[in-house]
């Protein structure tokens, strides 16, 4: 089923890659790479091309140049769910469940197919999406954020701190070796920050991870590495503490009329280009 | 009075039978289908000659035309459709037409310009409240409800409607599940279009078969689909059966008024509520 998941060198790799949209790029010609196991934060004004460079990984947007790798393969051409199926997978910066349906439901689409054993007959996708192994593996998923009591609750219902914790539920219940969080804290209280921020350490290390994040703050202590977009370029990478003096990086946050210092940025739900 | 209930009742059936499939396709794939019209058309065309075939079995005659309609669906989506994916909105108004037109002159190869009239399948009446009504069209009314609670059931319970409903909220977010959104968006299409043609199936015995009869209904659905909310099963429900009522009272008072009405009402829900697409 796609793409084989051993191999030597970076778990995540993009090499030149360029979104365009008419005229306008928006990621060009980014280079990047994600070591297994690491956990690696990517910070950038609005606008910078972040969450375009996510699409750009998840397939949700073609590159006009520049190729994609996964675990060694190349998956430039490759459809978004099947980079799914072979453990990339992702949050979206507006958080994205699904509002119309019970609170259980959004596990179970993302369980079944993650895990293809509990799809079993003909008659399956015909069948009830409450039955037997599904929705307990539903429920277990569920747990795993806290919401189980919630689990019968319509999505719409939930809190946006909420909804941000079944996201990461439903992201974790895909079995991901790649997890690509955009803003995860954006638009959250600091009591749902502190137990998003708990969500992600808890899985820290046992698969690698690349967070967009506007707080730089909540940023700091969990990844090893930053790199810095803007105008479609990563313009700095490396360790955190070097990455924040480096005086390109203080230019664009502070002298790019963005009126913002760096720790204190406010995440913005604001829509990126 | 009764009579006018009774009318625009069914009216309103068979236009929810037509537009959910049209909201659908809407809903999930963006795209303003004009051939759902040539669909509708050609269910009471294979209905007709089916008849022949089967000497006036109506309820063979109806499955035949029904499920003639998957070929065609499966056709138009995988050849036309499936190319507009991600185009501007006119392409698809564009491309669509056109298997529409086609279609029609296809039909009048085929069968001919001239109406076919067909007869009442039942043919029995039933005395509601004093005013003897047709059988028919109160099982016509029946299963527009019958239907209603089929897709409920179906989008509500199954993997698959749970996958659709997710789809019409946010398409890429079900792509990002590993589930690959854009095949269930086809049955979804194939589903709606044997609704169109058993809504064209179903109406053929209460007025004239006609090249252009699914052109002239389309426009009606569109009413529908834009006044429920486009990708809105229930809302499709309500407004199929409250412009059907006002089809039905508007020609009561003044019938070259009924049709008109529904655009007038169509434009006022459009000017309270616009539409966000």
């Amino acid at each position: 089923m796609g793409v084989a998941l051993r191999g030597a060198g970076p778990i995540l790799e993009t090499r030149g890659a360029t979104a365009r949209f008419g005229a306008f790029t928006a990621v060009d010609g980014a280079s990047y790479r994600l070591e297994e196991g690491e956990t690696a934060g990517i910070i950038g004004p609005n606008g910078a091309g972040k969450s375009t460079f996510f699409n750009l990984i998840t397939g949700l947007v073609l590159p006009a140049a520049g190729s994609i790798h996964l675990a060694g393969a190349d998956v430039t051409r490759l459809p978004p769910h099947r980079r799914v199926k072979s453990g990339l997978v992702r949050t979206f910066q507006l958080v994205s469940v699904f509002d119309a349906l019970p609170v259980l439901d959004n596990l179970t689409l993302a369980v079944i197919h993650a895990d293809p054993s509990l799809a079993s007959g003909p008659g399956f996708l015909l069948g009830s999406s409450r039955r037997g192994g599904l929705e307990e593996a539903g429920v277990a998923a569920l747990d795993r954020v806290g919401l189980s009591a919630k689990a019968n609750w319509l999505t719409s219902e939930l809190s946006y701190g909420d909804k941000r914790k079944l996201e990461i539920g439903i992201a974790l219940a895909l079995r991901p070796r790649v997890l690509l969080l955009d803003e995860p804290f954006a638009g959250l209280s600091d009591h749902e920050i502190a137990e998003v921020l708990r969500l992600v350490k808890a899985i820290q290390g046992s698969l690698s991870m690349v967070i967009i994040e506007h707080k730089i703050s909540h940023l700091l202590d969990m990844v090893s590495r930053l790199s810095v977009m803007h105008e479609g370029k990563i313009i700095a990478e490396g360790k955190p503490a070097t990455v924040l003096e480096d005086p390109t990086v203080r230019r664009v946050y502070w002298g790019g009329g963005q009126g913002r210092g760096l720790v204190e940025a406010r995440g913005t739900r604001k829509a990126e280009a | 009075m009764i009579s006018v209930v009774a009318y625009g009742l069914t009216v309103g059936a068979i236009l929810y039978i037509i537009s959910i499939g049209l909201s659908l396709t809407f809903g999930t794939m963006r795209i303003v289908n004009f051939a759902h019209a040539l669909i509708y058309t050609m269910g009471a065309y294979v209905l007709f000659t089916m008849l022949r075939v089967t000497g006036g079995n109506f309820v063979l005659a109806a499955i035949v035309g029904v499920a003639a309609a998957v070929p065609l669906a499966w056709a138009i989506e995988r050849f036309v459709i499936r190319r507009l994916y991600g185009q501007s909105i006119d392409y698809a108004i564009i491309g669509t037409y056109a298997v529409l037109l086609i279609g029609v002159d296809a039909t009048k190869w085929i069968w001919g310009a001239t109406p076919l009239p067909l007869s009442d399948p039942i043919g029995k009446y039933v005395n509601v409240l004093g005013v003897d009504l047709p059988v028919y069209r109160l099982v016509v009314i029946a299963l527009a409800v019958l239907i209603f609670a089929g897709l409920e059931l179906f989008f509500r319970r199954t993997v698959v409607g749970k996958i659709v409903v997710a789809g019409l909220e946010d398409k890429d977010a079900v792509r990002s599940l590993g589930i690959r959104v854009d095949s269930y968006f086809s049955l979804v299409f194939i589903l709606g279009s044997c609704l169109a043609a058993l809504g064209g199936i179903l109406y053929a015995p209460i007025t004239t078969i006609h090249p252009y009869m699914g052109t002239h209904v389309l426009l009606l659905s569109f009413a529908v689909v834009l006044v429920g909310g486009l990708g809105s099963m229930r809302g499709t429900l309500v407004a199929s059966f409250a412009l059907g009522m006002v089809m039905a009272v508007t020609g009561r008072v003044w019938g070259p008024a009924a049709e008109a009405m529904v655009f007038a009402v169509m434009a006022v829900v459009l000017v309270l509520k616009p539409i966000e697409v």
